[in-house]
């Protein structure tokens, strides 16, 4: 019964289902972070993802989408990276754990403080333990998918507070 | 080096919460073959059958809606469910809500909404829907917007047959349409008054 609704509306060049680009390109987008970035490749990649589907539509054109992809993970990987070693920037070479506690993790509980003790309890597993998501599944009672999408919004609840 | 399932399962989910999507799909197996099911925060706007290319639908999509297409197995779970249940004869409603961006006109947007009042368990004829929504002498153009429902079995084009008997024609083939009716309890076939 007549011509289908995807013949039909075919014309000028576009931008492709952001999704073909993950599924072209993620595995060597995670392969370029892991250069970059070591173990934290996949927040890389997490971070880097959510940010370019942010900008996506105002992209002009549909070029070098690969490119793009590409160079919006170098600079979350900087990004990062910087953040992770303002945050360990420590005067002593072989700091005492009571001196960590005092650098690091008293100033991030203090940052936590005013979220929910389920939202603080999630990221304290993720940034003081520093626990891969597999295992704050298990230690939340949730799969893995389920963990990230627990840090990820307790990491929006608490910007929200930061701005 | 490959990014896991549940890595990208977890990307999706975070931009769905986080409203950074146009789009949203993943595909559920059913009594109907594999269906792809493309959603916006609106509702569904695009269900496809096996033979139709994936790459195509969700291009589509992706100019009509917008490009922030993500595959999200959590965000499409209830349509995906809801769809496996009532083809399963689960289910004997389908109430899912519904996103008539890729509808390609006014007319056929009324003319899917003249559907709503054909329930479950019976159908009507072109030429009376196309009466029913004040175009009488229609039919043809009603045929052609029923033929570019983008939401097959959630907005019931498969309730529409030939005046002159017969099931007549279906975006999934004749053979789909006729287990749908079939399931539906529209058994003894499709005998129209004449002249209808």
């Amino acid at each position: 019964m007549g011509v289908s609704i995807e013949q039909k509306t075919r014309k000028k060049a576009q931008l492709p289902p952001f999704w073909s680009l993950v599924e072209a390109h993620g595995s060597e987008l995670l392969a370029h972070a892991r250069r970059l970035a070591g173990d934290d490749a996949e927040d890389v990649v997490q971070e880097a993802l959510l940010k370019a589907l942010r900008s996506y539509p105002r992209l002009a054109h549909g070029e070098h989408l690969r490119a793009w992809l590409y160079r919006v993970t170098t600079t979350t990987a900087f990004d990062l990276g910087a953040r992770a070693r303002r945050a360990t920037a420590l005067p002593a070479p072989s700091p005492e754990p009571a001196q960590v506690f005092a650098d690091e993790v008293a100033p991030f509980e203090k940052l936590i403080e005013p979220l929910s003790p389920a939202l603080k309890e999630t990221l304290e597993l993720r940034f003081v333990e520093d626990l891969r998501y597999e295992e704050i599944g298990r230690r939340l009672g949730c799969n893995e998918v389920a963990a990230r999408q627990r840090v990820s919004s307790a990491l929006r609840a608490l910007r929200r507070r930061m701005t | 080096m490959k990014l896991t399932e549940g890595f990208l399962e977890g990307v999706a989910a975070a931009a769905v919460d986080d409203g950074l999507v146009d789009a949203y799909y993943a595909t559920v197996t059913t009594a109907l073959g594999k269906l792809l099911v493309i959603e916006t925060p609106q509702g569904v706007c695009r269900v496809g059958f096996e033979e139709e290319d994936p790459d195509a639908l969700l291009a589509n999509v992706a100019l009509r809606v917008g490009p922030r297409i993500v595959r999200a197995k959590g965000a499409t779970s209830e349509a995906r469910d809801a769809l496996e249940a009532y083809l399963s004869g689960e289910q004997n409603a389908l109430e899912l809500p519904v996103d008539l961006a890729l509808a390609p006109s006014t007319f056929g947007r009324s003319v899917l909404a003249g559907l709503a009042a054909v329930p479950r368990g019976t159908v009507t004829t072109y030429a009376s829907l196309a009466a029913s929504i004040g175009c009488p002498g229609a039919a043809r153009a009603v045929g052609t917007a029923l033929g570019r429902n983008p939401v097959p079995i959630v907005i019931p084009c498969h309730r529409v047959v030939p005046g002159g008997g017969g099931v007549g024609g279906y975006a999934g083939g004749a053979a789909r349409k006729e287990l749908l009716l079939r399931l539906e309890g529209y058994a003894q076939g499709p005998t129209p008054s004449r002249g209808s």
